[in-house]
């Protein structure tokens, strides 16, 4: 029984920053994967609202001025015994440290380099600034989202973010099983723009062959009826409800005992469709007497689609990722974070370590990854080459 | 080093050599399918009769002379693949599709409790008979837990996965992002699993395994905010606003903004890049004022900041505001490109992210290409296979 984790023999160099590029190389530390963030000793880690916390577990941390002569060296040591480099830095922070793909390749010619841009590193927007919000805006997503026609409004949450963060995954494994095999490295490039080209496929797919673009039609449906978030007794919190079929319909008629629904102007989901305001506020009473545990556990009872709008205490103590041990309790700093959603052999949770603070592993690295001497450290450190700082700034 | 593979594989087809059988239907299991058949690998889709996947009746629909073979959604999601048609659920077909199974690498199926009771097969069961196997199995919620036999749609996980109540106005019903998202996320999470698990079976183990991947984890992954943010309350939905990630909060004029022709949204969400568009307006009085420091605790500074905004912007299209912001004042910003938008833009064509192609009923499309590129190059990919088209083979 093999009970190591999966990807206990690979070493990814990690300069990324935010959320993409520290989300997707958290999954690799999540299964064992010896990952080395490089961060600037100038640039201190928030640990404001827990995010970089969150994000950054099993991770060692170096903190490296690699605009510095020496600090660039010691960079370049590391990237001679790393498997895989990524980066998430704008185009040209990588050009101005002279460490671009060509100048990584001398000191490894078989790396594994990616690049996680906004735009892309080369063409027409490439030295535009972007953020995950502005990436999702670019890739026609957000063209559909929003409650009337002609009216858009972006996610919030930046989606373009982490679904680049998915993407960087499966992508650098695939090439590292190739590099594995053949011994030959490459140069991924990921933009946050083009990663959620995938999930809005088909209708990328339809319009070029018809001109067909998605209407904004805040939650309905273009196959199921009623399909919404509808209001419960307490004050903002909703249940999600989806009817996908008429037996479905049936059900709920049967189990709400709501006379009005059995009118005929409700019998087709054609007639639901042209009748759904009057419909939604009928639904919409009934709902109101209950919680949205309560609904959804009666509506799921019976078959029917429904799901509460989770908020985040609703997530923590949900029974069902509760009962799937999905989460894991970092008690030093008193948080609860989201755990795996990949199965398979990861470290096992008693081994995870939270975040690393800004330098923590400076020493353990140069000492016993590069052979550096306890009074070559003392000098990068006096140099600061290595020295930790404080402040308040996102790794 | 891996030692033995059957085929070497190239740069552009990593995945040469590996078999796949898919039996999952849908968005989820088949967009990880397309994946691993741009990857190169060799994807054999299984579709039950009469009808095949349910995606082939799942609109967008393009007009053509058969109906199962012009779903958009199953056109994007099943490039690449080859398909047979086989009823695994009476005894003979079972035993056809169980031989495909022990010659393959992968095994990409949704079989939620019921079905696999109904086809009396547990966790191992071909995982037994081929030691070399991934089995990746793709679900709503998995195959353990109080909502293991819950029903769900799109929706319905974005609302327990908790993002449906961060967007949308606060004053409004919450809102889900289009079409298939959760579907698509675990699609990508299902093949980096069976990349970590690939990994680990060619380098380290030389054993396949059972994988058991809920949509429903896979989004709650994929939350920035801490589930214990720091006010004791939850992330808030702010309409056409970024969210905050933190009490502290943020200036304005980060928010979704009409120019002449359409919306763009700005980035932000730090001082410096305040100032700049404090600059920009011609407002640099807003900078030190102290109603503009925090949106959320002023939510008017918002209002009067999109105004300026949108001021600013009279008489100029998206694109030109775009071009100008980001060349001149150096700010995130982007148009909210439609569809059109996308497939006719600069950027995008530069980096080839589409690729034309051709298929008996539907004729040429663009399709989106996998997202990224090796060595500044994009992996091709084929089309869609029709219903049953090699069974044959």
């Amino acid at each position: 029984m093999n009970n190591s984790p999966s990807l206990n023999n690979l070493r990814i160099l990690d300069l990324t920053r935010i959320w993409a590029g520290p989300l997707g190389t958290r999954t690799l530390g999540d299964f064992g994967a010896d990952v080395i963030k490089v961060s600037d000793p100038r640039n201190p880690i928030s640990s404001e609202a827990h995010v970089n916390e969150k994000l950054n577990r099993n991770k060692k941390n170096i903190a490296l001025r690699l605009d510095t002569k020496k600090g660039r060296d010691i960079f370049l040591e590391l990237v001679r015994i790393s498997d895989v480099l990524v980066e998430n830095y704008r185009p040209r922070v990588m050009r101005n440290f002279n460490l671009t793909y060509d100048d990584i390749k001398k000191v490894n010619p078989n790396i594994i380099m990616c690049s996680m841009p906004g735009f892309g590193l080369d063409g027409p927007y490439s030295e535009f600034p972007a953020f995950g919000s502005t990436a999702e805006a670019m890739s026609g997503i957000v063209s559909m989202m929003g409650y009337e026609e002609n009216h858009p409004i972006q996610t919030g949450m930046s989606y373009a973010d982490p679904v680049s963060a998915i993407n960087l995954v499966g992508t650098l494994l695939t090439y590292a099983r190739h590099r594995s095999i053949t011994g030959e490295g490459c140069f991924i490039e990921i933009d946050l723009s083009d990663s959620p080209l995938g999930g809005i496929g088909e209708y990328i797919v339809a319009n070029s062959v018809t001109g067909y673009q998605r209407p904004i039609q805040g939650n309905s449906h273009e196959q199921f009826s009623p399909h919404d978030a509808f209001p419960s007794k307490n004050t903002d919190e909703w249940i999600a409800i989806s009817i996908t079929t008429e037996n479905e319909w049936g059900k709920f008629k049967e189990i709400t005992s709501i006379e009005s629904l059995n009118d005929s102007k409700f019998s087709s989901f054609k007639s639901r469709k042209k009748h759904e305001e009057d419909l939604y506020e009928i639904i919409s009473k009934w709902t109101q007497k209950f919680s949205s545990t309560e609904l959804m556990e009666l509506l799921q009872q019976n078959e029917i689609p429904a799901g509460r709008l989770s908020n985040y205490h609703q997530i923590l103590s949900d029974p069902h990722l509760n009962s799937r041990d999905y989460f894991v309790d970092f008690s030093d700093i008193n948080q609860r974070y989201d755990g795996q959603a990949i199965p398979g052999h990861q470290l096992s949770k008693e081994k995870w370590t939270p975040m690393d603070e800004l330098g923590k592993s400076s020493k353990y690295i140069l000492r016993n990854y590069l052979g550096y001497t306890q009074s070559e450290i003392d000098s990068l450190e006096q140099e600061e080459i290595i020295k930790p700082t404080t402040g308040d700034y996102f790794i | 080093m891996i030692k033995t593979v059957e085929k070497i594989p190239n740069l552009y087809e990593p995945l040469r050599g590996i078999k796949v059988v898919e039996v999952a239907q849908g968005v989820a299991g088949p967009h990880c399918g397309k994946i691993l058949a741009g990857l190169g690998a060799e994807v054999l889709k299984v579709e039950l009769p009469p009808e095949g996947d349910w995606s082939r009746k799942f609109g967008p629909m393009i007009p053509s002379e058969n109906e199962l073979e012009s779903s958009a959604l199953f056109l994007h999601n099943n490039t690449g693949k080859k398909s047979v048609v086989m009823d695994w659920t009476n005894k003979e077909g079972f035993v056809n599709l169980q031989n495909l199974i022990n010659k393959s690498d992968i095994l990409i199926e949704d079989w939620d409790l019921k079905a696999r009771e109904s086809l009396k097969i547990s966790k191992d069961f071909f995982v037994k008979q081929n030691p070399n196997l991934i089995e990746m199995s793709v679900t709503p919620f998995g195959l353990s837990g109080p909502y293991s036999t819950y029903k769900s749609t799109p929706m319905i996980l974005f609302a327990l996965g908790g993002f449906m109540n961060i967007m949308g106005f606060p004053d409004k019903k919450p809102i889900m992002l289009p079409g298939f998202q959760a579907d698509y996320v675990t699609g990508i999470n299902a093949n980096n699993a069976i990349q970590i698990a690939l990994w680990e079976r060619d380098s380290i183990s030389n054993k396949g395994q059972f994988l058991e991947l809920s949509m429903i984890e896979t989004l709650i992954n994929l939350h920035q905010a801490p589930f214990q943010m720091d006010h004791g309350g939850n992330r808030q939905r702010m309409g056409h606003r970024q969210s905050a990630l933190s009490a502290r909060g943020f200036p304005p004029g980060v928010s979704s903004v009409p120019a002449e022709d359409g919306y763009l949204t700005f980035g932000g969400g730090s001082h410096p890049i305040f100032e700049t568009l404090c600059l920009m307006l011609g407002r640099p009085e807003l900078i030190e004022t102290e109603e503009f420091q925090n949106v959320f605790k002023n939510p008017e500074s918002g209002e009067l900041m999109d105004k300026y905004m949108t001021d600013w912007m009279k008489g100029k299209t998206k694109q030109e505001v775009f071009i100008e912001v980001s060349t001149q004042w150096l700010l995130p910003v982007s148009p909210i490109n439609t569809i059109r938008d996308i497939l006719e833009d600069e950027q995008f064509n530069h980096k080839n992210a589409f690729q034309e192609i051709d298929h008996p009923m539907v004729g040429l499309a663009k399709y989106a290409r996998l997202p990224f590129s090796i060595n500044n190059k994009k992996l091709n990919i084929k089309r869609a296979p029709l219903l049953g088209e090699n069974s044959n083979e």
